[in-house]
């Protein structure tokens, strides 16, 4: 039996809506390898950059609310990224894990 | 995603329907898809794959395709028997998971409002509580009055209806007692010994929510089991 975690981020992203902000969600549509979070996850981000869920264990979440933030400010309604292993080079943006995602980025219109 | 779209989401969660979110990763496009319902036209070529995600509860990428399904999945149904201190921490740690919990004890003075705000305490016999409650094998049952009047007659219940977690609080005398009152009620011991008696996992903690902490992490393995 699958159970999934019931995150609310939707409900959350609803209420972020009517209060006026932007609103873009990111999604984990794929991964490779070990990640730390499944297909389907998912993180919402505003025009201000204030974020809530998440899309992985906190690797790449800066460089998704930087695209979301880019995504709304551009007005385009949807983007794909994708994050791979990072190098042992401090302070670039990749999944130690050693895993890969894809992250789907959705303006709510 | 349309707001639109979005809004009738956190409807059809609210309603406990299975349903799926279907996005065309091109476009951004999105979709509800329900069962016995059918796809947009632009859709409709993926519906063999759609169904099969849906049937197997997946979230993924169509292979070949720019097609995302988000699968919905309604949230397990936990039935407590007992308003004891408890359950209060079971309530809670059930918010952040997907555990739908519904409380039966048939002590007015456990099931008052005051000590269970927001939730629905069935204030009956299990025999009567059951007749309104639907359960089946995707059901879970906690017993944690340990008071054979009230306790057996709701395990009875879920033994029968094979519930897939069934655990009851109490000392391993106790349950050793419950046991053998189960098996002189003609139960055999292969579902006699499916009970998770005495419940939980060993943490060691005797307090209310540590035992309530024990109890939900051995549902939570179960529900991975299964």
């Amino acid at each position: 039996m699958k159970n999934s975690f019931d995150e609310k981020i939707l409900e959350e992203a609803n209420d972020w809506v009517n209060a006026n902000q932007k609103v873009v969600l990111a999604t984990v549509i794929q991964t490779w390898g070990s990640s730390p979070r499944q297909v389907g996850s998912r993180m919402i981000v505003n025009e201000k950059g204030d974020f809530s869920g998440s899309v992985s264990g906190g690797c790449v979440e800066s460089a998704v609310v930087r695209e979301c933030i880019s995504l709304i400010k551009d007005n385009k309604p949807c983007k794909r990224l994708e994050f791979k292993v990072s190098n042992e080079s401090a302070w670039e943006v990749g999944l130690a894990c050693g895993g890969e995602i894809a992250v789907y980025l959705e303006q709510v219109n | 995603m349309k707001l639109q779209t979005l809004r009738s989401i956190i409807e059809k969660k609210k309603n406990k329907s299975e349903f799926a979110i279907i996005t065309n990763l091109s476009n951004g496009e999105s979709e509800i898809f329900e069962k016995d319902k059918s796809l947009s036209k632009e859709m409709q070529i993926y519906s063999n794959q759609i169904n099969e995600f849906f049937k197997l509860k997946k979230n993924g990428v169509i292979e070949n395709s720019e097609i995302f399904v988000e699968t919905y999945v309604l949230p397990i149904k936990v039935i407590v028997v007992g308003a004891v201190h408890i359950a209060q921490y079971l309530v809670d740690f059930s918010k952040s998971l997907n555990f739908e919990i519904s409380i039966i004890d048939p002590r007015g003075y456990f099931a008052s409002e005051q000590r269970f705000p927001e939730m629905k305490i069935i204030n009956k016999w299990p025999d009567e509580a059951f007749k309104e409650i639907e359960t089946n094998e995707n059901t879970a049952l906690i017993a944690l009055t340990h008071d054979p009047k009230i306790d057996d007659p709701a395990l009875q219940h879920a033994l029968n209806k094979k519930f897939y977690y069934i655990g009851a609080l109490g000392s391993k005398k106790t349950h050793e007692n419950r046991c053998q009152r189960l098996k002189e009620a003609g139960f055999n011991n292969e579902q006699i010994n499916s009970i998770h008696g005495p419940i939980g996992i060993k943490l060691g903690g005797r307090s209310a929510p540590e035992i309530a902490l024990s109890i939900i992490a051995q549902l939570v393995s179960e529900t991975y089991k299964k």
